[in-house]
């Protein structure tokens, strides 16, 4: 078994590092260059979606990033504290996750959910992709659970 | 946001952190060429006011556009979504778009060939897999 664990700010513009540092690793644990760019790309969705709803309120707030990588399976998780506004995020992610499991084919959630923007207004700016695309392009089952310290801690797991 | 704007005659380029955009003026089409990795918090703040325009004044010049991802090594998922909305707003009305993507990066057939849902039959929308 192979880890990373990196501790991750709220600078939108360290993504771009995190992603090579990713790489990196997925590359050092022998999985072929497709493999480690998509698993790549899905912990950087968890990542951009920990900075964007999770709380930097408190000095010592950061993102915790934990990749394992088995012989069968890659496991990402991606761990933030979330302020005592974040009911309704929980909720939309919890339906999230759980609209997509309705899918028996991920590829339909995107198709679904790509059509939804279509409709929307040119001005809307939220994609909500994100996680479908890391259920149909990465190929990961989603959860998340809510520990004791006011964190949320997402995580996808993919068959090797 | 990090900006940068070139214009020069028939062609601009624009850069936002590591994403390129160039667009050039041909005589048949203009073609809005994507580059390198987006990783775009805001794409409609950036992407979407360049598709916008370039649309908008090809459909006035009776022009095709060509979106070309070919080169584009990695984006986020909401880089998406201005083209998305691009896509729509000129099925519904008018304009030809063609979007050409890289089919044998695995990332790229699968998040662009998905775009065939804004193909029109007649072609004026059109989304093409290169090898």
């Amino acid at each position: 078994m192979s880890q990373l664990e990196l501790s991750i700010t709220s600078d939108w513009g360290k993504i771009a590092g995190i992603n090579e540092n990713i790489l990196v690793f997925l590359e050092s644990c022998e999985l072929p260059a497709e493999s480690a760019n998509r698993y790549a790309m899905v912990a950087c969705e968890l990542t951009e979606n920990a900075i964007k709803y999770g709380s930097f309120e408190e000095a010592c707030s950061s993102i915790s990033l934990c990749i394992k990588v088995g012989p069968r399976d890659i496991s990402i998780e991606v761990t933030n504290h979330i302020g005592g506004g974040s009911h309704e995020y929980l909720r939309e992610l919890d339906r999230t996750i759980q609209w997509i499991r309705g899918f028996q084919d991920p590829f339909e959630a995107y198709l679904e959910r790509m059509q939804a923007i279509s409709r929307e207004s040119m001005d809307a700016d939220r994609s909500g992709l994100g996680l479908v695309r890391i259920t149909y392009e990465g190929r990961a089952a989603l959860d998340f659970f809510i520990g004791d310290e006011r964190t949320l801690s997402v995580s996808a797991v993919s068959e090797l | 946001m990090k900006y940068e704007g070139q214009e020069t005659g028939a062609s601009q380029s624009f850069v936002n952190d590591r994403l390129r955009i160039e667009y050039e003026d041909g005589a048949e089409s203009r073609t809005v060429r994507f580059l390198g990795k987006s990783f775009l918090k805001d794409p409609n703040d950036f992407v979407l006011p360049i598709l916008t325009k370039v649309l908008q004044e090809s459909v006035e010049a009776k022009k095709r556009i060509v979106i070309d991802f070919r080169e584009l090594a990695y984006m986020n998922s909401s880089t998406i979504t201005p083209v998305i909305k691009v896509l729509e707003k000129a099925r519904v009305g008018v304009g030809e778009i063609t979007v050409i993507y890289r089919k044998s990066l695995k990332w790229q057939e699968i998040s662009f060939s998905a775009l065939i849902i804004f193909q029109t039959t007649d072609r004026r929308i059109e989304i093409v897999g290169e090898d």
